[in-house]
């Protein structure tokens, strides 16, 4: 058992910094993108809300499994070939950034109505009342939702997998069917992505504690 | 008023098998690979399976009664055996029927056949995938494992091996205007696919050391990753390529098979006297042609020329 792992470190290395990788570009690509959408939403212009609107409900009620799949065999049939990494990172960041979306427009109307009259009575655009007043407010109450994403994300990318992206789920996959060791591998990578998923967690705490308003 | 078509009626195929792939997922998730003949074609002749599955042998009753392992699954009426309903030749199921038909589910049906007496061959199938086929044999969840097995030293400790009963060889699969690969040396510098769990991502990283090897869960996906040039070659069992290239103009299987790979039958290392009792069935039916006949009905439908001599039982490290 030792051996096993002792003999195998290096995939299963390769295949953390690669779980982690994906996470990271996905889960950044996904509030950058969520942001924009929400704003999209919550803004006066109503094709715009349409068009947020329609992309959250298309994006939030794919499987990521299937969207995986559509994408990595099913756009190079109309000339759109990504690589797989590419694959992974752009299917996860397109759905989470649906669930992100939510969170921040959530996050904007928990802001007390009053802010955003104040800011127009001062005479900040739509835009200025909205980064200046509305979402520094905002992000405080979505730290922890923006956690859950980032837990979806890392544990999602565990799909890609089935896209044969080198990422910890197929590193396991391939030390445990060389070495006859499944379960045992499928149990250190659930162990690697409670820590991922634990660091996370940590991060947004300490994020939720700097925010905190001091009164 | 008819509206004129956007698709051409290729396009329309095509986006229905990236569908079909869509919604069979990675079979990672098992079961539900019923969509995939749209792709592979399944042309298992079912009626002549059928007798051949009847006309097999039926072991003397002192001699399942007098083995723990047989007389177990005697009294329980059915065989639970471990397997895949996605594999082209070896065990695929009709998606219009729900049959599952190919050369290991046949030789499960015969080994049913020849425990139980029954003319069906009853067997209770469970999906099993390249992660869990040791485990479900060790916990007993299934009695055998029918699934294109590949013998290796690492799984002989886990679980044992009757047979071999299949000699295997890869070979290599390219789009139909590939002229650059030829034979297994043109592999190196070039992407290719095989599946999961099979040993020959090892041979061709001993063969073209300097080939890129990706791995994908099924017969399915190595191909759509070979279609839309993802991947320059698909390597796997000859018969399984074949058996593709024949519904599918696109693709072409270029040289020999260059390999030796041996399946064997998974069963229990607990209790000895299942492997002895598998590889007697499997002397059995050899000696009696139903070993030739099913597989004249399954990958013969493809593989052209007559039934190959079996490998000899107990040849190979692990067996």
């Amino acid at each position: 058992m030792i051996t096993v792992l002792q003999d195998n470190l290096g995939a299963l290395w390769q295949g953390v910094l690669t779980t982690l990788a994906i996470t990271a570009l996905a889960f950044l690509s996904s509030v950058l993108l969520g942001t924009l959408v929400a704003v999209f939403r919550v803004s006066p212009i109503p094709p715009l809300r349409l068009v947020g609107a329609v992309y959250v409900e298309i994006f939030r009620n794919i499987p990521l499994l299937a969207l995986l799949i559509l994408v990595a065999y099913g756009l190079p049939e109309v000339g759109i070939s990504l690589s797989l990494f590419t694959t992974a990172v752009l299917s996860l960041a397109l759905v989470s950034a649906a669930f992100a979306c939510e969170t921040v427009r959530a996050g904007i109307n928990g802001v007390p109505v009053g802010q955003a009259e104040a800011a127009r009575a001062l005479g900040l655009t739509f835009t200025q009342s909205l980064a200046r007043v509305i979402l520094p407010q905002a992000l405080r109450t979505m730290v922890q939702p923006l956690v859950n994403i980032f837990i979806g994300v890392a544990l999602g990318s565990s799909l890609a997998a089935a896209v044969s992206v080198g990422e910890l789920t197929y590193q396991a996959q391939q030390v445990g069917n060389r070495t006859a060791e499944a379960m045992l591998l499928f149990g250190i990578s659930a162990l690697v992505y409670v820590v991922i998923a634990l660091l996370g967690g940590g991060l947004g705490s300490v994020l939720e504690r700097r925010l905190a308003v001091r009164r | 008023m008819p509206t004129p078509p956007a698709l051409t009626r290729r396009q329309v195929l095509r986006l229905s098998a990236t569908l079909a792939l869509a919604v069979a997922g990675g079979s990672t998730l098992a079961a539900c690979g019923n969509d995939k003949s749209a792709l592979t074609g399944n042309q298992t002749n079912v009626s002549d399976y059928d007798k051949i599955i009847a006309g097999g042998p039926v072991a003397e009753a002192a001699a399942v009664d007098g083995n723990a392992w047989a007389a177990k699954i005697k009294a329980a009426g059915t065989l639970k055996t471990g397997g895949s309903d996605a594999g082209p030749l070896f065990s695929m199921k009709d998606p219009s029927t729900g049959k599952i038909t190919g050369f290991d589910a046949g030789l499960a049906q015969l080994l049913s056949r020849y425990i139980t007496g029954k003319a069906d061959g009853p067997i209770a199938l469970s999906i099993t995938t390249v992660d869990t086929r040791e485990t479900l044999i060790q916990n007993g969840t299934v009695d055998t494992v029918f699934a294109t097995y590949s013998i290796t030293p690492a799984r002989a400790k886990k679980v044992a091996f009757a047979g071999p009963y299949y000699r295997s060889g890869d070979a290599i699969m390219v789009k139909s205007d590939n002229t650059t690969i030829t034979s297994v040396k043109d592999l190196d510098g070039k992407r290719i696919a095989t599946q999961q769990g099979s040993t020959t991502a090892d041979r061709i990283a001993k063969d073209a050391p300097g080939a890129k090897v990706s791995l994908f869960p099924d017969d399915a996906q190595c191909l759509a990753a070979l279609k839309t040039g993802r991947v320059d070659a698909y390597v796997i069992d000859q018969g399984i390529l074949i058996s593709n290239a024949s519904t599918d103009t696109t693709l072409k299987v270029v040289g020999e098979p260059f390999s030796d790979d041996y399946y064997g039958i998974g069963v229990t290392r607990d209790d000895p006297s299942a492997k002895e009792f598998v590889n007697a069935w499997l002397t059995a039916i050899e000696a009696d042609g139903s070993w030739a006949k099913l597989w004249k009905a399954t990958i013969g439908t493809v593989v052209a020329g007559d039934a190959p001599a079996p490998p000899k039982i107990g040849s190979v490290e692990g067996s």
